[in-house]
Formats: structure tokens, C-alpha cells, sequence
């Protein structure tokens, strides 16, 4: 997470990490929230968390262990990885694990790269649903909603074990009560090396602050050509 | 985070006089219950503002003489060398800080009853007071005019020596400046009353000789209401104020320019009920029109894009805040870093002003818990000590006024983990409802100021519907347990009158309601309605207002003789009269219900019991008196116990705000803010003792 | 070297994501070719017959409506066909759906939520945000002669007019759908406003002056279609509850329409609502702070412009 402050580092390809912040990203907590419950529901099971990172990683995998994960894996790695990247991280590691049901948040909100999971699922040759809001197992498969934009709900019925991107507001995530964060501190993280990351898909010419103010284009004209402008853009932009 | 440069104008500096202001920002005169004889107080509660970037700041009012006495009330005061050495100490901090201190010298006249001193004080005509009714001043004559212009040349050097580097001739507020330049107060017949330049005779001569015995050193200040609004007999703008400006302007080197007299003095220092911020900036913009010098005034301003706009605007060039430098001295600071969501903004509820008006406590501000206590408790508004105990977890149950401060200075203070748990989905309390009350909307900003701040504070977490019960916090896993639960409005009619409940009150009936039944339930009201208030704040009233404007026939019944009289303290009461007068609600006094019943009130007057009256009403609101949530802290207690926290590592169990005795929202955030702060000290559940400034004698040496 | 765009449609429909990749592959000036993947494809064809667009390919599918493995396998046969150098895909809920994924399987250059590209002499470089969109960066894919983009919808214009296309088909192999789509439920509306739900915020401030005026914007909002939001000091004022707060102690929303009236934009207002898709503002101060993040503005009186509005809707 960045502030309103920001330097770069010297080759000015990526923020000097002084500046960063690090938080459990958002889709990540109702990823963790809906995988507790199914597990709940189902009366037995597992809810494993998996990340790719350095040290710093830890500090939100313990957060999803106090809501009640049972155990994390840390794929060590340092600096900047494309979402591939990351993808063929996990691969191996998930691939161990023989989950019935992979969640990926449907998009980081630092990067917004919205891929990790979509690429997880085409490396392991595995069914997958983006923008999942509800899930429904069955015997075999599940059957999900998908929120298109504009709010409708496409119903998907996905054949199990599947990738799944979990959506915000899908359900209300628990809080950890300070018992349970102090227990995650006892929990089980494995740190695993990393695999093969072959080339990066891209890479990072030149980071930038955007040029400020642009500015607004401006409308110009009278009342009623500003409103006809006004309601064309509307239009346009709710499409 | 950098300054915006739009608000740059601010921190232009500026000359008065022979003085230079290194910014815009200055701390109009206000009281704050320390005077000349509180001095550490006095110079430390200054001093802070001066720290937040204040470049002038102001005594209060500062009495020329013993004639002028305001006892109850606390002024500061220049009467002799002893005093020049006690508010000097107030000027040096403030020079320390690269601010200028400036000294509002003031004579009464019979607005001050000379309660202590015992003198009698004059004025231009002998009319008694009507702030303070049963005062009587001298009727001037030459003598005494030259005599008391004479008081504020010596008072004017000693405030020079004190060091203060600007001296008023304070009028505003109808002090004896101002009363001989408006006919309300001047019936005279010499050359000192009936017209224009006679009424300005005494105000000019006096500036004229403040000027002489101190121009050269000493910017001159002049403090005007520009019109009372009392029609031809107070001062008026266009008769009085504006060509009063023209007459002196070349001997001024500062204007301070407001409205109102003393008596409805809520015109002038505006609650936000009533006003919103600015509200002087046309008279203000008026004296600005005829003035060659600089201009400032105060408006509640907490917005600094409303400041720019003032200034831009050609209503003021310098911007001058009481409440809202009460409520932040950081102000300024927090502009100047581009810091706009750290600025704990003034919500004008007057609860400073009604400890003046009350005459003697020391000021409280609702939303600066550390406001008074910078000498006394040593506290500073933006610096925190880390805690020796830091070490722990904290579980802060209700997140109402209380518990939201308590959390907010627990995190400032760097524990490692603070949960603020609330059983509602937001934050605020008792402070999300009663901003919902008709013009109490700015007093949210308690909330919206403290929400920002928490959610600022990485080992502050706030966690919504979440009810715990009695198990639920025994197991949640926290060191430290404070309890902050509230109160809520009796349900049965009990009442500090009776100290009974009322027969038949029960506000599980359709036709019975508290406050919050209304407010946050949204409990139905019938059409005709009986408000019983024996509580003599707000609340009372501001459900009468809520429910005559949705066109309810109220009658709002008190057993005391006023309603809401610690509204006169805030100076509300006026407007407030009135909005109940337009509304056509029923006020009711000296009455108490006997008993009560759907449909039907009886109620007996209080001094005379057997004068029974009988009411009519589709509804009754309890507003008796408030109760505190003790359940939950009674159950850890009391069923749970001591022992059984402690073995589950709970070291502290503590409760604060209403859950303990219900209170000012001022005196809730107090509670909470002063357990963080003494969260490591041995006990804190005691309050540990503040310095009070006293004098104390040598036993022996004093019967030697 | 040539570009494939996968058309996106949803019942029938195109939808206009797709007229907005034909203007973003128009910046690299190659060849473009437009993939339909459809049951009947020829009435989706119809709709992206637009200038920059050289070739339609159709592919025949059994499926009704967008299924991931569909697409993944019939985009997959299109490359090995075709051989573009650039795909580009929307930036949606269906480009998550299979675009990373193939991207991936077939180890090729990747990017998602692209706003900008062009061609550097033989590289392709393109223009993402990162870290919340608080910095930018050019991009590049050394090593990889194919790439794949996802671009931001509403970053370019439609394509518009008429293309000189030549149709072509293309005959896929799908074996199978693992995630097969099954019906469509339209959202329910009602219960509290929510407004960190609403697509279409029409958002009023001081600027609004009485409360009797909110009556105007809130009907106003009804007619446009939009969620009415207050910026602080009409809470402040109790006009309006604080759940329709936009703001730092409000709520943070991010509509994809953001049509703010009379709101100066104090940086608590700002921080509440600055991420949203398009802001559009209008202020009688030409210097109001919102201008700065507004995508378009009018210089104009909100009742003036609030009237003319009422009179297209």
C-alpha cells in the first residue's frame, strides 16, 4: 500500500519499499472469510493460505490464520513478480496440496493485476470462475455466481476441483478476537524455495508519479449543451 | 504532506503597527477561567497555541482596575506590579514561540458587579446593568471620565511591560467604550452623548491617549460590535460603527470587528446550531470597506478554504479563531503541513463558554479533552508518552465518546494491539443519534474526527456488530478490559426531583417513549405530546423542536422554573426561546407528574402539592433523567469476578464515560482520554493528582 | 505483424468494450482482426463492422453464452491460426475469466488493465498503474514476440463507421466446458441505500445551499438513474444521513459514473470518491479543487444545469 508520499528507487523502476505499507489485501480477507465457512459447513477439512513473498508477506498470512486458517505456506521470493510469475510460484506448491477448492482474490489492490488466480488455474490445467459472489458445493462441482458488470449475475456450474476469484461482499469476514491473534502467532507457516520462474511476461521499463492535473476536460457552451454533453457521457460510460 | 498552495495566503505575515504577525492565524481574547492569578495555567494554556502556529494570541478579558470586577467570572487582570510579572510569564512563552501576545484591556463598567473588590464601578449614565441586573454604576462626570481613560494608560504601560506587544481598547460585548457610543447605555447630555462625535468622544480620546503613552511600541487594537441588534438604541452599523472606523482609523493600528451586545453575546460567538461558520463576515467585510488597516474577526472557522475565502473575498485579513484554537491549537500547523483530516475541528456546542458563564471553573472543551489541562496535568494534544506497559492488548467495549477517545490515546500511546469492539455497525454512540436533533449536525464531528484518527493508527482496531457478552470478553484474549458501555434515558420516569419514578411511566408502552426510542428507533409518536424534562440540557428541547417541526402539538413540562437552563450557559437559550415561541410549543413550568397513564398526565405543581393539573396527550417523553449500561461491567464484576479475569490474564478492569454515571459528551471523551493517559500509572483507576496552582504558606513562618 | 481482438457480447449484444479494443489496436496501425465467438455468430459480426477493422473471424460455438474453457480453447486455436502478434482482450469480468490464464499456459507476454500503448520500434510498450493507482509505469515484454493485453475499459473511444472487412471462419475443436453457464439473475434492488453499490452516483454539496433544494436533485437522480450522495457539511446540516456520505468519514465509493453538483472537493471529499470510474463535475469556481480529479467539468450553476437535464430525461 503506498501513501501520499512516493520515491523511487534508483533505477527508477519500482517504489523504494520505505514507502510502502503492507496490509492483507482486501479480496484476500473475504477469500479466507468464505473458504472458513465451507469448510465449517462441512464439518471437517482444512483452510490452507498460500503466498508469495519475503518476510513481510507473514504479517498478512497471520492475519487470515487468526480468522481461523489452519495452517500458511510462503513461497520465498523477493521483488517484483509478474502475476505469472507468481502463478508458476504457487503451481507447485497448490499442485501439493490437493485442494478441493483454490480462492485467489479477484484482484490486489495495489497492482490490480486481477490475474494471479485466472493463471494459476491455466497452468494447472484446472476449471475456473472469475468474480465469484456466491458458491453453492455440490457432489463434483459447485455451482457459483459470477457478477457480471452492471450487477448481473451469471449462474456457473463449475466441476470441482476448480479456481475460484472470490469477490468483496460476498459474505462479511469474521474479526480475530486478540485470543485468536495470538494463537496465529503460534501457528504453523512453511517457507518453501521457490521453482522455476521462467522470463517474466513483462517488465517494468519506468516508473512514474501521473502528471498531476491534466486536468478535467472542460465543457464548454451553454446550460443545455453542457447537460446533452453531460448525459452522452453518462450513457457512454454506464455501458 | 506538503502545504496546498491555495491555502498559501494564510501564512503571508503581516504588519499591525509597529509589529509584524508571522502568519494569518491569531487567537482572538477568550477566557479561560486562569486570569493573573493562575499564571502557569494562564502562560502553558497559551503557549500551546502559540506551539500550533498561532502568531498572535490574546489574554482575555483583562481588567484596567478593581472597578472593573467581574468575580464570579475569572478575567485577568493589570492592576499592579505583581500582576506584570504574572502575565508576563504568558507573554515570554509566547515569544519563545515566535508569537505576539496581545492584552485586551477592559472596564466593565455595570456589567461587572465588583463582587471581590467590593468598588463601584462607573459607567456613562446610571442605568443598572442588564447582563447583571441588581448592579448599579456611577453616573460619570469629567473627573471621572479623565480618571478612567487614566486607568487604561497605566494599564496600557503595564501591559507594555509586561511585554505584550499589542493593547486593546476593548468595546465589544457592551464594555464602557462601547456604551458611551450607543444610546442603550448613554443618556447624557454634555458633550459626551447625544450625537455621533459625542458618543465617539470618550472611545476616540481614550485610543488617542493609549496611543501616546504606548503607540510607539504597542500596536493599538480596537475590539467593535458593529451593531447590536437592538434597532435605534443599540450601536448600528451604518450610524455608529462606520464612521466610527473613518473617525479613528488613522490611530488604530488593528481592527477586531464582531456583532452584539452582551446580554444575547450568542450572536457573536455563534453555536453551530443556530449559525454556520462565517457568520460575521458581512460586518466584518463592511468595516473593511471604510478601513484602511487591517482587519480581523472570528466566525467559528474550522475550514481553511473558507479562511482563503474570507481574505480573498475582502472581509478580513486576519484570521481569528476562540473556539475552534480551543478545540485545536494545532490548527494552523496542521494547515501549514497539508494535514486538513487531523484538524479536530470546533463543533460549536459552547461548552467552553458555559464554564465561563457559570463563573469560576476552568475551560473544557468537548472535543479537546486536553484543553485546561496543559499546566495542570502536563497534557499536550499532539504528543503522547509511549506507555511503560505498551506490552499489552487492549479490548475497549462500546465505541461511543469514550471509548473512541480511550482507543484513539491508547493507540497514540503505542499499546500493541487496541480492539475497539462496538455492537452497532459504526462508530459514535450516543453521538450518532443526537447530531441527527434539528442544527446539531456539526457536534458528528466528534465521531468523523476520531473515526480518521483510528483508522490511522495501525494497532487500532475497530471491530462493528460485535455484542460480547460477559464470556465473550473474559475469553477475548486482552490484557487490559475497559468497559465503556453508555447510558440510556430512564424507561420508568425517575427523576432528580422526586427521586422517585412516576406512577404508570413505562416506556415499553406504545404511548410512553424515551429520546432514544425516537431517535434511534424510530419509535411512533402520537400528535399531541408531553415531553416531561427534568434533565435541563438539550435534549428536552431539541425533541420538542424535532417534533413540533413534524407538526406535533407539544407541550414540554419542567419542574424547575426555566426549561434548559444550561442553555442560557451556552448561549442558546435565546434563539432557542424563540424557535420554541414560532413552533408553538407549550412550555410548562414548576410541574412534576404525579402520575400517568395512556391517554392522560396528571401532574402537581412543585410547590404546591395539591394544585393538580390534568393533561390530555397522544403520547408521553420521558427526558427524567439518564441511567448508565452497567450490566455488562456489573456482570465481569460482580457474577465473573476479579479473580476469574486475572487467571485468564486480564491485569487491568477498568470502566469509563456514561456506563459509570452518565455526563457531558465533554466529560465522556475526558474520562477515556485520561485513562489512556494514566493507562501505566500505579492505580489508574485514580485519577492522579493535578498541580493546583495555590498559594501555600509557611505555618510557622507566617505567625512569627 | 497483426492484432486479434476477442469480441466480448453478452445476449445478443456487443458490448461496447470491444469497439473500444478496435480503437486501442488503431494506435499500433497493423492489421486487425476481430474474433467472434458465438452461437450465431453472424449477428454479432454485424455490430463490429467498424472502420480499423480488417478481418472478422467467426468461430461457431454450441454454448449461448460466454463459458471460460469455451474461450480459452477457441482463442488458444485463433493464435495458433492466425499467429497475431497482439491480443487484445477487455479488461472484464470475462477477460479474468480465461485471459490469464491462457496467457500463462501459453508463456506468452502478458499485461491486465492497460490505458495506454504504443509501438517503440519493434517493442510493444504499454501503460498500466500500480499501488493503487498512485504511480504509473511503461511496460515492455522482452523476450516475448507475442503478447497479450487486457485493456481498461473507457480508456478509448468506441470505433465507430464501416469497416472494409473481410469475413473469415474458423472451424474450433472444444472439447468440453468445465464451467458452464446456466442462467442469468437480474440484482434485486431495495432495502438501505447502499452507495458503495451504485454504479451512477449523482453526488450534491454546499453548492445545493437550502434543504428545500435537495427535493430537485434527488428527483433528479431518480430520473438520470442515479444513487444520490451528499458530500459532509449537508450531514453536517442533517440533511441527509450520513450513510449517503461520500468521504473520508463517509463512505469510499468507486461508481463507474461519478456526477458530482456543487462539491468543491475538500481532500476528505476527494479521498472518498477519487478512484471512481469517471468523475464528472460541475462548479461555479473555476479553481474548485474537484476539477483536479475530474474527468470532465463545467464551469456552470448546478441548478441551471440540473434543469436542462431534467429536460432529457
Amino acid at each position: 500500500m503506498l501513501g501520499d508520499e512516493v520515491e523511487f528507487t534508483d533505477d527508477e523502476r519500482d517504489v523504494d519499499p520505505d514507502y510502502l505499507d503492507f496490509a492483507l489485501n482486501e479480496w484476500d480477507t473475504y477469500a479466507t472469510e468464505e473458504a472458513l465457512r465451507l469448510v465449517e459447513a462441512a464439518g471437517s477439512g482444512e483452510v490452507v493460505v498460500v503466498s508469495v513473498g519475503d518476510e513481510d508477506a507473514e504479517d498478512a498470512m497471520r492475519r487470515c490464520l487468526a480468522m481461523g486458517a489452519d495452517r500458511g505456506i510462503r513461497v520465498e521470493a523477493e521483488g517484483r513478480l509478474d502475476p505469472i510469475q507468481v502463478a508458476r510460484a504457487l503451481a507447485e506448491v497448490v499442485q501439493s496440496e490437493s485442494a478441493d477448492l483454490v480462492f485467489a482474490g479477484v484482484q490486489s489492490s495495489d497492482s490490480v493485476q486481477a490475474a494471479t488466480g485466472g493463471a494459476l488455474a491455466g497452468l494447472l490445467d484446472m476449471p475456473s470462475v472469475a468474480v465469484v459472489t456466491k458458491i453453492e458445493l455440490g457432489d463434483g462441482k459447485a455451482t457459483v455466481n459470477r457478477e457480471l458488470e452492471g450487477g448481473l449475475v451469471d449462474v456457473v456450474e463449475v466441476d470441482t476441483p476448480a479456481v475460484l476469484t472470490i469477490q468483496t461482499g460476498i459474505n462479511e469476514p469474521r474479526y480475530a478476537t486478540l485470543r485468536a491473534i495470538k494463537q496465529a502467532e503460534e501457528k504453523e507457516i512453511e517457507v518453501r524455495p521457490v521453482g522455476d520462474l521462467d522470463e517474466p511476461a513483462s517488465r517494468v521499463r519506468k516508473m512514474f508519479v501521473p502528471p498531476k492535473g491534466e486536468g478535467a476536460e472542460m465543457l464548454n457552451g451553454g446550460a443545455a449543451e453542457v447537460a446533452q454533453r453531460i448525459q452522452e457521457i453518462v450513457q457512454e460510460k454506464l455501458a | 504532506m506538503a502545504r496546498d498552495p491555495k491555502h498559501d495566503i494564510l501564512f503571508e505575515p503581516i504588519d499591525i503597527g509597529p509589529k509584524t504577525m508571522k502568519n494569518r492565524f491569531y487567537q482572538i481574547p477568550h477566557c479561560n477561567g486562569f486570569g493573573s492569578e493562575k499564571p502557569l495555567n494562564q502562560a502553558h494554556f497559551r503557549a500551546m497555541k502559540a506551539e500550533g502556529g498561532y502568531a498572535a494570541v490574546c489574554t482575555e478579558y483583562c481588567s484596567i482596575h478593581p472597578e472593573s470586577d467581574d468575580t464570579h467570572r475569572v478575567s485577568a487582570r493589570l492592576w499592579d506590579d505583581d500582576d506584570i510579572k504574572n502575565l508576563g510569564l504568558m507573554c515570554d512563552m509566547l515569544h519563545e514561540h515566535g508569537a505576539l501576545a496581545a492584552a485586551e484591556l477592559w472596564y466593565g463598567g455595570p456589567h461587572a458587579p465588583c463582587m471581590e473588590t467590593r468598588c463601584v464601578p462607573r459607567a456613562p449614565s446610571q442605568i443598572p446593568s442588564d447582563f447583571e441586573h441588581l448592579t448599579y454604576p456611577k453616573e460619570m462626570d469629567k473627573d471621572d471620565i479623565r480618571e478612567v481613560q487614566g486607568f487604561y494608560v497605566e494599564a496600557a504601560k503595564r501591559a507594555r511591560e509586561a511585554g505584550f506587544d499589542i493593547v486593546y481598547v476593548y468595546g465589544s460585548h457592551s464594555y464602557l467604550p462601547q456604551q458611551f457610543l450607543t444610546p442603550y447605555y448613554n443618556r447624557r447630555k454634555d458633550e459626551y452623548g447625544g450625537s455621533f462625535e459625542n458618543r465617539a468622544r470618550f472611545w476616540r480620546e481614550t485610543i488617542e491617549q493609549v496611543r501616546e503613552a504606548v503607540g510607539d511600541d504597542c500596536a493599538i487594537a480596537v475590539r467593535m460590535s458593529t451593531d447590536m441588534f437592538m434597532g435605534e438604541a443599540g450601536t448600528q452599523l451604518e450610524r455608529d460603527c462606520l464612521p466610527f472606523v473613518e473617525l479613528v482609523d488613522e490611530i488604530v493600528d488593528v481592527w477586531d470587528i464582531n456583532v452584539s451586545g452582551i446580554s444575547e453575546w450568542g450572536e457573536d460567538a455563534t453555536p453551530s446550531r443556530f449559525y454556520e461558520s462565517g457568520r460575521m463576515l458581512p460586518w466584518q467585510k463592511a468595516v473593511k470597506g471604510v478601513s484602511k488597516k487591517p482587519v480581523l474577526g472570528v466566525g467559528r472557522f474550522t475550514s481553511p478554504d473558507l479562511m482563503v475565502e474570507a481574505i480573498n473575498d475582502g472581509a478580513l485579513d486576519i484570521i481569528a479563531t476562540c473556539r475552534p484554537s480551543i478545540s485545536d491549537p494545532f490548527l494552523p500547523k496542521k494547515i501549514d503541513e497539508g494535514r486538513l483530516d487531523d484538524i479536530r475541528e470546533c463543533i460549536g456546542c459552547n461548552i467552553c463558554i458555559s464554564r465561563w458563564e457559570i463563573g469560576g471553573p476552568p475551560v473544557i472543551c468537548t472535543q479537546n479533552a486536553t484543553a485546561g489541562e496543559e499546566y495542570r496535568r502536563g497534557w499536550h494534544p499532539e504528543k503522547f508518552e509511549k506507555a511503560s506497559n505498551a506490552d499489552n492488548d487492549v479490548l475497549v467495549v462500546g465505541a461511543g465518546p469514550a471509548g473512541m477517545e480511550c482507543a484513539r490515546v491508547l493507540g497514540e500511546r503505542g499499546m500493541r494491539r487496541v480492539h475497539l469492539v462496538e455492537g452497532q455497525d459504526d462508530m459514535g454512540g450516543i453521538m450518532r443519534w443526537i447530531p441527527q436533533f434539528p442544527g446539531l449536525g456539526e457536534w458528528g464531528r466528534v465521531v468523523n474526527y476520531r473515526k480518521i484518527q483510528i483508522d490511522k493508527l495501525k494497532n487500532v482496531e475497530f471491530i462493528p456488530n460485535t455484542r460480547l457478552d460477559a464470556e465473550g470478553v473474559k475469553n477475548y484474549g486482552a490484557e487490559i478490559v475497559i468497559v465503556a458501555t453508555g447510558g440510556y434515558w430512564a424507561t420508568d420516569g425517575l427523576n432528580g426531583c422526586t427521586h422517585d419514578t412516576i406512577p404508570g411511566a413505562d416506556a415499553s408502552q406504545a404511548w410512553c417513549a424515551t429520546p432514544e426510542q425516537i431517535m434511534v428507533e424510530g419509535k411512533a409518536v402520537g400528535d399531541k405530546v408531553l415531553i416531561v424534562d427534568n434533565d435541563g440540557y438539550f435534549t428536552g428541547v431539541s425533541v420538542a423542536e424535532k417534533l413540533a417541526e413534524e407538526g406535533k402539538q407539544v407541550t414540554l413540562m419542567t419542574h424547575l422554573g426555566h426549561i434548559a437552563p444550561y442553555m442560557h450557559f451556552t448561549l442558546e437559550a435565546p434563539n432557542m426561546h424563540r424557535k420554541l415561541h414560532k413552533l408553538k410549543v407549550e412550555i410548562v413550568t414548576y410541574q412534576i407528574p404525579t402520575e400517568m397513564t395512556e391517554g392522560k398526565v396528571t401532574s402537581a405543581h412543585v410547590y404546591d402539592e395539591e394544585h393538580l393539573t390534568e393533561w390530555g396527550v397522544d403520547s408521553v417523553v420521558l427526558v427524567t433523567q439518564r441511567r448508565s449500561n452497567e450490566a455488562l461491567y456489573r456482570e465481569l464484576k460482580d457474577s465473573v469476578g476479579i479473580d476469574a479475569l486475572e487467571s485468564e490474564g486480564i491485569t487491568g478492569f477498568y470502566r469509563i464515560g456514561d456506563c459509570v454515571a452518565p455526563r457531558l459528551v465533554a466529560d465522556c471523551i475526558f474520562d477515556g482520554h485520561r485513562l489512556a493517559r494514566e493507562i501505566d500509572s500505579e492505580n489508574p483507576d485514580v485519577p492522579l493528582p493535578f498541580k493546583r496552582e495555590r498559594h501555600v504558606i509557611e505555618r510557622e513562618a507566617v505567625l512569627a | 505483424m497483426s492484432v486479434l481482438i476477442v469480441a466480448e457480447h453478452l445476449r445478443g449484444q456487443v458490448r461496447p468494450i470491444t469497439l473500444e479494443l478496435v480503437s486501442a489496436a488503431k494506435e499500433l496501425g497493423e492489421k486487425t482482426a476481430v474474433a467472434v465467438i458465438a452461437k450465431d455468430p453472424a449477428s454479432i459480426a454485424d455490430q463490429v463492422d467498424v472502420e480499423g477493422v480488417n478481418e472478422i473471424v467467426s468461430v461457431k460455438v454450441e454454448q449461448e453464452e460466454f463459458e471460460n474453457d469455451v474461450y480459452l480453447q477457441a482463442v488458444e486455436q485463433l493464435i495458433s491460426d492466425r499467429s497475431p502478434d497482439v491480443i487484445l482482450v477487455g479488461f472484464t469480468v470475462n477477460g479474468m475469466g480465461y485471459a490469464p490464464a491462457l496467457a500463462a499456459k501459453l508463456g506468452i507476454g502478458f499485461a491486465s488493465d492497460v490505458f495506454a500503448l504504443r509501438r517503440d520500434g519493434d517493442d510493444l510498450v504499454a501503460e498500466r498503474s500500480f499501488y493503487g493507482s498512485k504511480v504509473n509505469a511503461e511496460i515492455d515484454f522482452p523476450g516475448h514476440d507475442r503478447v497479450l493485453l487486457m485493456i481498461r475499459p473507457t480508456s478509448w473511444q468506441p470505433a465507430e463507421g464501416d469497416g472494409a472487412t473481410v469475413e473469415a471462419e474458423l472451424e474450433a475443436d472444444i472439447s468440453g466446458s468445465r464451467a458452464r453457464h446456466a442462467d442469468f439473475q437480474e440484482v434485486a434492488s431495495g432495502g438501505d441505500v447502499d452507495i458503495t453499490a451504485a454504479d451512477f452516483l449523482l453526488s450534491v454539496g454546499r453548492g445545493v445551499g437550502e434543504k428545500e433544494n435537495l427535493g430537485q436533485f434527488e428527483g433528479l437522480a431518480d430520473k438520470m438513474g442515479a444513487t444520490l450522495s451528499v458530500s459532509r457539511p449537508l450531514v453536517d446540516q442533517g440533511w441527509m444521513p450520513n450513510s449517503r456520505q461520500v468521504g473520508q468519514s463517509g463512505k469510499t465509493v468507486k461508481p463507474k459514473v461519478y456526477l458530482a453538483l456543487g462539491i468543491s472537493g475538500a481532500v476528505q471529499h476527494l479521498a472518498g470518491m477519487k478512484t471512481s470510474g469517471t468523475i464528472i463535475a460541475v462548479n461555479t469556481d473555476p479553481e474548485a479543487a474537484i476539477f483536479n480529479v475530474a474527468h470532465y467539468g463545467a464551469v456552470a450553476d448546478l441548478f441551471e444545469i440540473a434543469e436542462e437535464l431534467e429536460k432529457l430525461y
